[in-house]
């Protein structure tokens, strides 16, 4: 009989041996392609490669939210001075003030912010354990501190009170379903955290894209100013805002270009007066900036799709002074270019179009995606910023003429001089609006401002109520975004923002 | 007794079983028990006679002395030999089973006696002899034939013996119509089993669902069990004419066995093995293929006025642009007065006018062959099959070819073993045009090319949509059909060895060893003759993939009578499995020769990053199933699977899943016993539980994933958070009711199935949104429940049978009805995939899944609502949606459930009349209840100037003409409205004509002649015709791969009308 019972004993034995599997290691899962949170954060390497993850959310000002849809594009429509050609519904409700807190740029700014915010946690709680040289590891962390603090100053601008999130969350945290905290909290931990990237000893500057100490210091003196205007009005920041931009001058290493073609070609990326800019390269990440700014279908570029997204008014551009040499042509605007099909034949677009994004390598180039990066901080802003600043803790100052005086030289506009305290502010503003242009500057200046360009009369007025160029009336609802509606949706800790 | 167990007269002599079933099994051994000793014993089937074992024994031994000898030939239907039929003298044990053409010689004492002809599927017949030398039968097959072996899943049993609900198929059935995949095989065939075929394309694009939905994020898709051993390797490499028989598994109680696969339904599908003797078959078919529908668009002359007229109105709806003289620059007769001589005559006529529907199809000849060849002796059967199958599709230039071989072997060792092998081999080569839902879309490029621009310039080059101002990109669909080469190229390595023991009388242990092997590439190149959105041009890139699926399973079977009323089968065993799958990706772009292809990716100077994955799972279970006979009335089973799977959280790897099931024989009743009307009535009752852990994997892990940053102009690897991590992520569990009735009348001429069902899923895995501000979107979640309801019927008769012309009937009905029923903490709407413009559809709270949501479009406003327009910032000829909720605006708070995409009900009618030589099959599917969500509204009739439109925007809106769902024309660069609403959503019931077929068979004794047993010849028709309110192509459609996008659309693959003529042949 023992013949028939072999198999049984085999049956017997593989059983057991499934047993023993099933108990131990059979039905364990090694993910080869990717870490899990406990095994990472051993070396140096990998708290480098924990850092660099968090510079690709700054791409998400360029994110695709649709056809001719991109968060830097609606940030220029809600602020009035733009218009849209094509098809872009979304983009026609902020042109409008129609928008729903469900329109895609609300999600896509506050999922990335959040998104990079989780990871700058985690890589702030994980990288002091690791055994490695400490001056690379303060350096590390600085930048980590950087971009958590960069993204919150965008959540709490945007959205006012926020969530806010400082340790890594799991399935188990009370985070997980977070309230909003006042603003003031959030600004102070911006504060904290770029005074801890300040003293991390990061090089002065950067032209390999990192965060430098010049870049820390000129989104400090950002958000100073941010802080003393609405709604926290904490006056007294004026001054540390002054302070912090006057750093950033002094360091003397952001000198002015002296070609605008320069803004917006690669051979000068992160260089010059570029202190950050979010990076792109061919291959690696690419965005359609220049594809969003050629008018609609106008066929002068390769590009496949010609969006005309981002249109400025004829109001706006009318404002520049007469012999401004950025109002020029093909200096920020251009209104004609050789036909990419027929180069005999020149279009003509009927609008001044944004020359200042038209990126010449890729746009004239069947080979090469846009690859030009998007300018975070430039130093015009830093000298503005320190100029209304030191205007508003101690009126115009000799300083402060020299830093708008020189952003007016290279225009090839006359000196300010002479001008009331309220005068030298206007100014300020004015010069910010001509010369950070379409930079995602302005919806920020009419938030802490609460003023907005009347550009048919040439004058800042009370944005609430104004009615622009385009018959928009701004609204109060628009000094914030909408939470997002899929945040509103999933989180029901959470208050929607007035009017949204 | 030491070492010869299985001697058939033992066998025979203790549990009575029949040749029919030895047969039978021997047949299906591939995935049985290893022949007769799993078949529930000591029954005698009622429509069968009993004979001794020793009449097995067709090769050698005494035959009696006897006075009249009688021959003949069994034949089916079609008039092909049956090898293997039962003939026996009745009331005796005296019998002998035909040989490999279906003959068979018998002595009769008196040449008197009735014979009884039976073969296991086929109605038996009784032949008195009536002294006749020569006796030919013809028998009618009976799919419903209650001693129909039914394969279960780690055994078979007999169909009335089933407790479970299991829906058959048997391979002549399959080979009715030409199909290159079993799914299109399935079709209609099996009450409860819903195949879409959604694309015309070769090869299909189907989707099964077995009882509707049980899951949300998990899969919906059947378990595919092929031979015993799970098929993971895509079950289109396997050729649908090599497959003797597919069982599908539907309540719990019949795929509980499977545990956590099973919740979607089983298809159990058994290839054809070797048989004894020798035979060489060869089919082969010959199609014709032309686009069955067209849609109409506009031509030369319609585009160009409208644009006209759409020019005119930018007045309207831009004044003050207008007046500025913004679009002065767009008037067409500018546009066009520069194209003078390339687009326009003069006169500023079109010089084009291109059909692009009729430009990029074609007449599509397609051809298939399959060669067989069987043979064996009585110890060792082997089969060898071959198949070419050349599919070309009616979009020049796509085609799926496929090349199959598949070898068995079985063979009873000694009389205590058998083994066997089978490996499959399996080539397919595929190109197609579809892919995406952009520009390089063929089906979307036929409907959207402009007709002002031709195929051609003169000079030869391509024309393109942008040579015309004001177009979006997109290239010519015969330019895309011949500069993108978009290729699949698997291999799939299927093979199984099995061994069987018998330990002792009644108790088989048996071992499987299985893998599944699939080789992949796809390679696609792109010369620099079209344009696409890319910029980079001259594009090639091949994706690689490789998995690997092995399975071992063990488990014994044991049988025993224990006296005359009570018998018992259990199986109990254990399985293990393990599954890796790796990707890798290179590409390049700006080739320098378009020569290159894909075949040097070396050469060009911008490479694209490489990449790679890996996934991998591995599962451990036992299980065991007992049956048990309580003299033929009450059948009972219980079923139990105890599985662990990698895919869950370290709190939950292992659950149990277990099922009961009760059948009461009222036939074997002794009211009943005698009634002439019934010969079988069956009542099922069964509940059970399965599972579902067809999720990705690690999702119970805190994965990191990784980005890319760019630093100094170079790549600078990012590392950062992933998944959010549930530890406690668990099973998927569906608890099934099923009560059904089987009923067979009028000695099985009327055959009726129905079973009604209760289907409740719980711990749904989800992966439910969380808050952004945690940094992730989702987690793996088991929350919310759902469940389906549902009727099947099938009815089957024989409504005329007689040796000269027999008509059979096969209707079957499939009612669902789903419901969504609880949804996370807060029963929260969740939008699933695919999202267009905006959600397309919703997973709600007491709603069916597959529901569209969107707002509702009333048609457009009126020149007399003008105020009430403009309260709502539109103008009269702008589209109208109701105002749901009365907030004086229209967005998302506006939308409400707009339809579904899921069938009410569905089946199937089919019709078989055989006369004489001649056979004719009439094929009818319908579906009703079922709605489409036609996005292709979205860029071909909200919208116009960027591209051609259906000529139903000629009806759009103009003074005139105010009673319209369609807008006013305008360019769309001062904008338009397109939104997903109820306009979109469309009717799809229908009514298909899927199949007609007329055949003849010669007279065996003709082709006899020939040398061979069998000659068929046929000619079919499929899809002839199709009753519609669908606009579109056709209304059994989905674009999109996502769970719940039945019967969402934006240009899909067109169906074709096929003609087929084919010949069957047997040697």
């Amino acid at each position: 009989m023992n013949r028939f019972f072999k198999p049984l004993y085999g049956l017997l034995l593989g059983g057991t041996l499934l047993g023993s599997y099933g108990c131990t290691n059979y039905l364990d899962e090694v993910n080869r392609s990717n870490f899990t949170q406990s095994s990472y954060f051993t070396s140096a390497s990998q708290a480098q490669s924990a850092v660099d993850g968090l510079y690709a959310s700054l791409r998400m000002f360029t994110a695709d939210n649709g056809y001719g849809e991109r968060p830097w594009v609606t940030l220029e429509l809600i602020n009035g001075h733009a218009t849209t050609l094509g098809q872009s519904f979304f983009n026609s409700q902020f042109i409008n003030q129609t928008a729903d807190a469900a329109n895609p740029p609300f999600r896509t700014i506050w999922q990335s912010s959040y998104n990079a915010v989780g990871s700058a946690n985690l890589a702030i709680q994980r990288i002091p354990a690791i055994s490695m040289d400490e001056a690379l590891k303060k350096n590390l962390l600085g930048q980590a501190y950087f971009m958590r603090a960069f993204f919150y100053y965008h959540l709490v601008r945007l959205y006012g009170d926020v969530p806010l999130i400082l340790d890594p969350i799991d399935a188990s945290s009370t985070q997980l379903y977070p309230t909003r905290s006042p603003q003031a909290d959030v600004y102070a931990l911006i504060v904290n955290d770029l005074k801890q990237a300040e003293q991390a000893g990061l090089p002065v500057t950067d032209q390999t894209g990192r965060v430098s100490t010049g870049a820390v210091k000129s989104l400090l003196s950002s958000v100073y100013l941010t802080m003393a205007g609405y709604p926290l009005q904490k006056t007294e920041n004026y001054a540390l805002a002054a302070a912090k931009a006057k750093e950033v001058i002094d360091l003397n290493v952001y000198p002015l270009f002296t070609s605008y073609d320069y803004l917006h070609d690669n051979a000068h990326k992160n260089q010059g007066e570029l202190i950050l800019q979010a990076q792109y390269s061919s291959a690696i990440a690419t965005n359609s900036i220049s594809a969003q700014i050629i008018p609609y279908f106008a066929r002068v570029s390769v590009y496949g799709d010609e969006y005309g997204s981002l249109i400025p008014t004829e109001g706006f551009y009318n404002t520049y002074e007469s012999g401004d040499l950025r109002a020029q042509e093909r200096q920020f605007y251009f209104t004609s270019y050789p036909s990419i099909t027929d180069t005999t034949r020149t279009v003509q677009f009927g609008v001044h179009a944004l020359y200042k994004y038209f990126h010449k390598e890729s746009a004239l180039n069947r080979n090469v995606n846009s690859d030009q990066n998007w300018t975070l901080l430039r130093m015009p802003e830093v000298m503005l910023t320190y100029a209304e600043a030191s205007n508003e803790a101690s009126g115009p100052t000799a300083t402060a003429y020299a830093q708008i005086n020189a952003i007016r030289s290279r225009a090839k506009l006359p000196a300010l001089t002479g001008l009331t305290k309220d005068q030298f502010r206007e100014a300020i503003w004015k010069e910010r609006y001509h010369e950070l242009a379409y930079e995602n500057k302005a919806y920020f200046d009419t938030q802490r401002t609460r003023k907005v360009y009347d550009v048919r009369n040439n004058r800042m007025v009370d944005a609430i109520g104004f009615t622009n160029e385009s018959g928009t009336t701004f609204t109060e609802k628009y000094l914030l975004w909408g939470l997002p509606q899929y945040e509103i949706n999933n989180n029901r800790a959470l208050t929607q923002n007035p009017g949204w | 007794m030491k070492n010869n167990y299985w001697k058939p007269g033992i066998l025979s002599g203790a549990v009575g079983v029949s040749v029919a079933h030895i047969w039978a099994a021997w047949a299906l051994a591939g995935t049985t028990l290893a022949g007769p000793r799993e078949l529930p014993a000591g029954r005698t089937p009622s429509s069968t006679t009993t004979i001794g074992a020793p009449t097995l024994r067709t090769d050698s031994g005494p035959v009696e002395r006897v006075a009249v000898t009688v021959t003949g030939q069994i034949t089916d239907e079609t008039g092909s030999g049956l090898p293997g039929a039962s003939v026996v003298i009745k009331g005796t044990t005296n019998g002998t089973t035909t040989d490999a053409n279906g003959s068979y010689s018998l002595s009769l004492p008196t040449g008197n006696e009735t014979l009884v002809i039976s073969y296991i599927g086929y109605l038996s017949q009784e032949i008195p002899a009536g002294g006749r030398s020569r006796i030919d039968v013809k028998l009618v097959s009976d799919s419903k034939a209650l001693n129909e072996v039914v394969v279960v899943g780690y055994g078979t049993q007999k169909r009335s013996d089933l407790t479970g609900s299991v829906g058959s198929v048997k391979s002549a059935e399959l080979l009715d119509r030409p199909a290159i995949n079993i799914e299109q095989s399935l079709q209609g065939r099996i009450a409860g089993v819903n195949v879409a075929i959604n694309s015309g394309r070769p090869g299909g694009n189907s989707n099964i669902r077995i009882r509707g939905y049980s899951s949300i994020n998990a899969t919906n898709n059947p378990l595919y069990v092929v031979d015993g051993i799970i098929w993971a390797a895509g079950i289109d490499a396997l050729n649908p004419a090599d497959i003797e028989n597919i069982d599908v598994l539907k309540d719990a109680s019949a795929t509980a066995i499977y545990g956590t696969r099973g919740a979607n339904g089983v298809i159990l599908v058994t290839t054809k093995r070797g048989r004894k003797g020798g035979t060489i078959s060869y089919d082969t078919y010959v199609s014709s293929a032309t686009l069955a529908r067209k849609r109409d668009v506009l031509n030369a002359r319609e585009f160009l006025a409208l644009e006209d007229q759409a020019y005119q109105n930018v007045a309207k709806f831009d004044p003050a642009g207008w007046a500025a003289g913004r679009y002065a620059n767009r008037d067409p007769r500018i546009k066009r007065t520069a194209l003078i001589g390339k687009l326009f005559d003069a006169n500023l006529n079109p010089l084009y006018d291109v059909d692009w529907q009729n430009e990029i199809t074609r007449n599509a000849i397609s051809q298939n062959h399959n060669l067989s060849f069987t043979g064996g002796g009585d110890q060792t059967t082997f089969g060898l099959f071959l198949n070419y199958n050349d599919n070309q599709g009616i979009i020049r230039n796509t085609y799926l070819k496929r090349y199959t071989g598949r070898l068995v072997m079985d063979s009873q060792l000694k009389p205590w073993v058998k083994v066997g092998a089978t490996l499959n081999y399996s080539n397919s080569d595929e190109r197609r045009g579809d892919e995406g839902v952009g520009g390089n879309n063929i089906p979307r490029m036929m409907i959207e090319m402009i007709p002002i621009v031709p195929i051609r310039y003169p000079d030869g080059t391509y024309g393109k949509r942008q040579d015309y101002p004001d177009m979006e990109s997109g290239d010519n669909p015969v330019a895309l059909s011949n500069e993108d080469k978009r290729l699949y190229k698997k291999q799939v390595f299927g093979a199984n060895a099995y061994a069987d023991f018998t330990l002792m009388p009644g108790l088989n242990f048996r071992t499987t060893l299985g893998a599944n092997l699939a080789s992949q590439y796809n390679p696609f190149s792109e010369t620099n003759l079209v344009q696409l959105t890319r910029p980079f041009r001259g594009y090639a890139e091949i994706w690689s993939y490789d998995t690997k699926f092995l399975q071992w399973q063990n488990y014994l079977t044991y049988n025993k009578q224990i006296n005359a009323n009570n018998s018992l089968n259990v199986v109990a065993g254990v399985e293990l499995q393990k599954y890796t799958y790796l990707q890798w990706f290179s590409g390049v772009e700006s080739l320098p020769d378009n020569y290159y292809e894909y075949y040097n990716l070396g050469v060009s100077g911008n490479p694209l990053p490489p990449s790679s994955s890996y996934n991998a799972y591995q599962m451990a279970s036992y299980f065991a199933r007992a049956n048990y006979n309580y003299r033929d009335k009450i059948l009972l089973t219980a079923t139990g699977r105890f599985d662990g799977s990698s895919r869950f959280g370290e709190n939950n790897k292992f659950a149990f899943f277990p099922s009961a099931a009760v059948a009461w024989r009222l036939s074997q009743e002794e009211f009943l016993k005698g009634s002439t009307v019934i010969s079988d009535l069956k009542i099922r009752a069964s509940y059970g539980l399965t599972g579902n852990s067809e999720i990705n994997s690690y999702q119970s892990q805190a994965n990191l994933s990784t980005n890319v940053s760019v630093i100094g102009g170079t790549r600078a690897p990012g590392t950062v958070i992933g998944t959010l991590a549930n530890p406690n992520l668990r099973w998927e569990k569906t608890a099934q009711y099923d009560l059904g009735v089987s009923m067979s009348m009028l000695k099985g001429r009327i055959g009726i199935d129905a079973d009604v069902y209760l289907k409740q899923t719980r711990d749904l895995l989800l992966s439910a949104p969380v808050p952004l501000s945690s940094g992730y979107a989702s987690i793996y979640k088991n929350i919310g429940s759902m469940e389906n309801r549902g009727l099947e019927l099938s009815l089957n008769t024989v409504n005329i049978d007689n040796q000269t012309v027999s008509w059979s009937t096969n209707f079957n009905i499939s009612f669902l009805r789903n419901r969504v029923t609880a949804l996370g903490d807060a029963n929260d709407d969740i939008f699933p995939n695919p999202y267009f413009l905006n959600n397309t559809n919703i997973l709600r709270v007491g709603e069916s899944v597959g529901s569209f949501y969107g707002l509702v479009r009333t048609g457009t406003w009126g020149s007399n609502e003008v105020d009430e327009a403009t309260r709502y910032g539109r103008r009269p000829g702008d589209l109208k949606f109701q105002d749901l909720n009365n907030d004086g605006q229209i967005n998302d708070q506006d939308r409400a459930i707009t339809g579904k995409g899921i069938p009410t009900g569905y089946g199937t009618l089919s019709n078989t009349v055989r006369v004489k030589g001649f056979d004719l099959t009439l094929d009818l599917q319908y579906s009703y209840g079922n709605d489409i969500l036609n996005l292709t509204h979205h860029s071909a009739l909200d919208r116009t100037g960027q591209a051609n439109s259906y000529g139903d925007v000629l009806n759009g809106w103009t003074p005139e003409n105010q009673n319209t769902m369609i807008a006013q024309a305008r360019p769309s660069y001062v904008y338009y409205d397109s939104k997903i609403d109820s306009y979109k959503v469309e009717d799809g019931s229908f009514l298909r004509g899927r199949n007609l077929v007329l055949g003849y068979t010669l007279p065996s004794e003709l082709v006899q002649r020939w040398k061979l047993s069998r000659l068929r010849a046929y000619v079919s028709a499929q899809n002839f015709f199709v009753l519609t309110k669908y606009s579109g192509y056709d209304p059994e459609v989905s674009t999109y791969g996502d769970a719940f996008a039945q019967g969402i659309q934006f240009f899909d693959y067109p169906k074709s009308r096929v003609f087929t003529a084919g010949l069957n042949i047997s040697l």
